[in-house]
């Protein structure tokens, strides 16, 4: 399809500085973290620690499958 | 699908092989489904990954991690913490101020140091780092101990931290000097 033509989308393309992406490397870096915490409690015997970080984290991926299913309705 | 006019190898939907040129799992070209036939053009971003895709793959990466983070927290709490039972470390005279003893308490995988401090008190630690597990050693000019794997320091009088990414004191081990020698009682986590 010949770009600049009337009605012409971009398709499914993924500009790398969109805001998804944004979301994307705030979520990767924030589970990373969440992990070294949980390692950080077991290493110090704090299971107060590592649990808190665990449930910040399942929040996370809850919070992935909500966006799934929002994406999914339009 | 016979008697259709479009024959037998030639299926009429399907994306995934409906690019030219494509092969098979065993390595065969597939045949082109009836509409790719039909409209011979490619677009660019017509291998992209679309939105749900992209988005399935951050899902299972995402669980990944939790799962990772809530087996260690699991695994933190099945364990517990180890309360050490009494045991004969070194005798005292053996001790010097310049020379840190190297020990194992409360269990064979727990590596301790005992130090003998210029003002004559006895102090025993964990020798774990408390950021991610790495073994302390003495830093005999700044009295400190210190954590080479990120740069974190502790104080060699009370374990607290100095500097560095650890946010716990390193655990003491509690000591007491019965006869001649340095017994070790007990671990006092922060």
């Amino acid at each position: 399809m010949p770009e600049g033509r009337p009605g012409a989308t971009r398709g499914r393309r993924y500009n790398p500085a969109s805001i998804v992406g944004v979301y994307v490397l705030v979520l990767v870096v924030l589970q990373i973290f969440l992990l070294s915490v949980a390692l950080d409690g077991f290493h110090s015997y704090d299971a107060g620690l590592a649990w808190g970080a665990a449930a910040v984290s399942v929040v996370l991926t809850a919070s992935v499958v909500v966006f799934e299913r929002l994406l999914g309705r339009r | 699908m016979s008697g259709d006019g479009h024959g037998d190898t030639l299926p009429r939907t399907g994306s995934a092989d409906a690019r030219p040129g494509a092969t098979g799992e065993d390595g065969t070209p597939v045949p082109l489904p009836v509409w790719r036939r039909d409209f011979p053009y490619t677009a660019d971003g017509e291998d992209d990954v679309t939105r749900r895709e992209f988005v399935r793959f951050l899902m299972v990466g995402s669980g990944a991690f939790a799962a990772g983070t809530v087996g260690v927290a699991a695994l933190t709490s099945s364990r517990g913490e180890p309360d050490g039972d009494e045991v004969e470390v070194i005798a005292r005279e053996d001790l010097s101020v310049a020379e840190p003893h190297l020990f194992r308490y409360p269990s064979e995988n727990d590596p301790a140091i005992l130090l003998l401090r210029p003002d004559g008190e006895i102090v025993a630690y964990s020798q774990k780092c408390t950021h991610l597990g790495c073994v302390v050693y003495l830093d005999d000019a700044a009295e400190e101990l210190v954590c080479p794997c990120h740069e974190g320091g502790f104080s060699a009088a009370t374990g607290d931290v100095l500097f560095g990414p650890p946010e716990l004191p390193l655990p003491r081990i509690t000591v007491e000097v019965r006869d001649g020698t340095v017994w070790a009682t007990g671990v006092q986590h922060a």
